[in-house]
């Protein structure tokens, strides 16, 4: 019985190799590939410039759900009309370090670009800094085609005021450097207005900010873990909501010429 | 002008050291001698002297460890006691360098080790073939917190970031030193594969993840003092 147990242990032992000597859930230690979302925004900037339709696939909310976020990528794998991927944020369940790299391993199966929001429980512990570090900014901005993508940082309950949440400032610099060839807005973000993360003391502010841009298509969110298509302003912005992963779907936009779009839910 | 001449310095440094030397052995005799009387001293009600469980309080072993989800580096000490000296009981301070967040961390941990078996391979050698047991590890900071702040609609995280309960499994070697040649009365070497409530979580409800996923290897040190 003991040398039994000591043979499996040592066994083991020379299994586990040296990849599993974790310092803590949270020590930050992220190895593998950095900085996903510049390099991804890169390819679907090179990929699309100059085209006039854009077809992409928006999920969300895909934490601790690793198998089913799996499932989505073969899904998605199996077609070939997709541009790119917006996941929403809540890639992490718990902000562990280790939950972003599993989540940016599965996600980077798929063969097409993709970028990641920050979600509230990416923020949670120093999530932040891990987010920032695989990912990349939590504000960011890209251009597919005709369309610039303005992805927003918006979970205001998270960060105490210590940081301006949405980035007034940034959302006016990607205005005031609006490009010519960019002539229509898609807005993303985790958390829509009057969600009990968003600061709702500046909801219609922010609207009205959002309307400014040109040629506004739709706004895009997470968090709420089931399908939305609503006019939250009565004012004709659409906001749509993905899913969570559990639910074992994802949204598909098109964006065609003379200033029209449609969106499907896909169940996979 | 100098207050004292080279001569005057030597001597008041014999006398000093005269002093030191006296005052210490003759604390070092009244150490004994309560030890002497401590050990001894069952009051006539039958009672124990409970002031000898003060000395208990001295950690009878220094550990040291390197990961195990506790921090890069852990130091420590601890009791152990039992028929066999089959429990440990340790306390650690673990060092965190700050990787890709904003500051280092120190960690602290309470560890309760199970040792059931002890065999001698030789006068020198003692291996335990298993050990396991269960360490609570608080990390410090203020992104951490145990229960979610207030300003979160009650059970939103529902989660503590701050306490992780870790569970382990490992082995253990010991070589003994000769009695009285060394400091130290044994030198122990250990290694453990442990887990945490949240790895534990993720990894019963998901299939994608494999036991390098959420196993964790740790290697540590024992050294016994008394």
């Amino acid at each position: 019985m003991i040398k039994r147990l000591l043979v499996g242990f040592s066994i083991l032992f020379v299994l586990a190799g040296c990849e599993m000597f974790d310092y803590h859930p949270y020590d930050g230690q992220v190895t593998g590939e950095k900085g996903v979302n510049a390099k991804n925004i890169e390819r679907i900037e090179q990929a699309l410039a100059g085209k006039t339709t854009i077809k992409f696939a928006m999920m969300g909310d895909s934490q601790r759900w690793y198998d089913e976020t799996e499932l989505f990528v073969r899904a998605l794998n199996q077609r070939t009309d997709i541009d790119f991927v917006i996941h929403g944020g809540d890639l992490t369940d718990f902000g562990l370090t280790e939950e972003f790299m599993w989540q940016r391993d599965i996600m980077n199966g798929l063969n097409v670009p993709y970028v990641a929001l920050l979600g509230n429980h990416d923020c949670l512990a120093n999530g932040q800094d891990i987010f920032r570090t695989v990912f990349g900014p939590e504000n960011f901005s890209f251009k597919a085609a005709d369309v610039n993508f303005v992805c927003l940082n918006t979970n205001a309950l998270e960060f105490d005021y210590s940081h301006p949440i949405p980035d007034f400032e940034f959302i006016q610099n990607e205005l005031d450097n609006q490009q010519p060839e960019q002539t229509k807005t898609v807005f993303a973000m985790h958390v829509r207005p009057y969600s009990e993360q968003f600061n709702n003391n500046v909801a219609r502010v922010f609207q009205n900010v959002v309307k400014s841009f040109p040629n506004l298509q739709f706004c895009l969110n997470a968090h709420d873990h089931h399908l939305q298509a609503d006019d939250l302003f009565n004012d004709g912005v659409m906001y749509y909501g993905s899913a969570s992963m559990d639910k074992k779907s994802y949204l598909v936009f098109t964006i065609t010429p003379n200033n029209q779009y449609t969106y499907e839910v896909v169940y996979y | 002008m100098k207050l004292f001449t080279i001569k005057t310095k030597i001597i008041l440094l014999a006398v000093f050291v005269f002093l030191v030397n006296n005052t210490t052995a003759s604390a070092q005799k009244v150490i004994n001698d309560t030890v002497f009387i401590i050990t001894d001293s069952i009051k006539p009600n039958g009672q124990k002297n409970y002031r000898a469980g003060w000395g208990k309080l001295i950690p009878e072993y220094g550990k040291l460890q390197y990961a195990g989800n506790m921090g890069f580096l852990s130091i420590g000490g601890g009791w152990d006691y039992g028929k066999k000296k089959q429990w440990e009981t340790d306390i650690f301070v673990g060092f965190l360098p700050h990787y890709s967040t904003a500051k280092n961390k120190i960690t602290f941990t309470v560890k309760q080790n199970y040792i059931p078996w002890k065999l001698d391979i030789n006068k020198s050698f003692m291996v335990e073939p298993l050990t396991c047991g269960m360490y609570l590890n608080s990390i410090w900071g203020r992104d951490f917190w145990v229960a979610e702040p207030e300003k979160y609609p009650s059970g939103y995280y529902a989660f503590s970031s701050k306490i992780r309960v870790n569970a382990f499994v490992g082995q253990r070697i010991t070589y003994k030193f000769d009695a009285g040649r060394e400091y130290f009365k044994s030198a122990t070497f250990f290694y453990e594969v442990s887990t945490n409530d949240l790895y534990l979580i993720s990894a019963v409800t998901n299939g994608y993840l494999k036991p390098n996923d959420y196993l964790v290897l740790a290697l540590g040190i024992k050294l016994q003092i008394f």
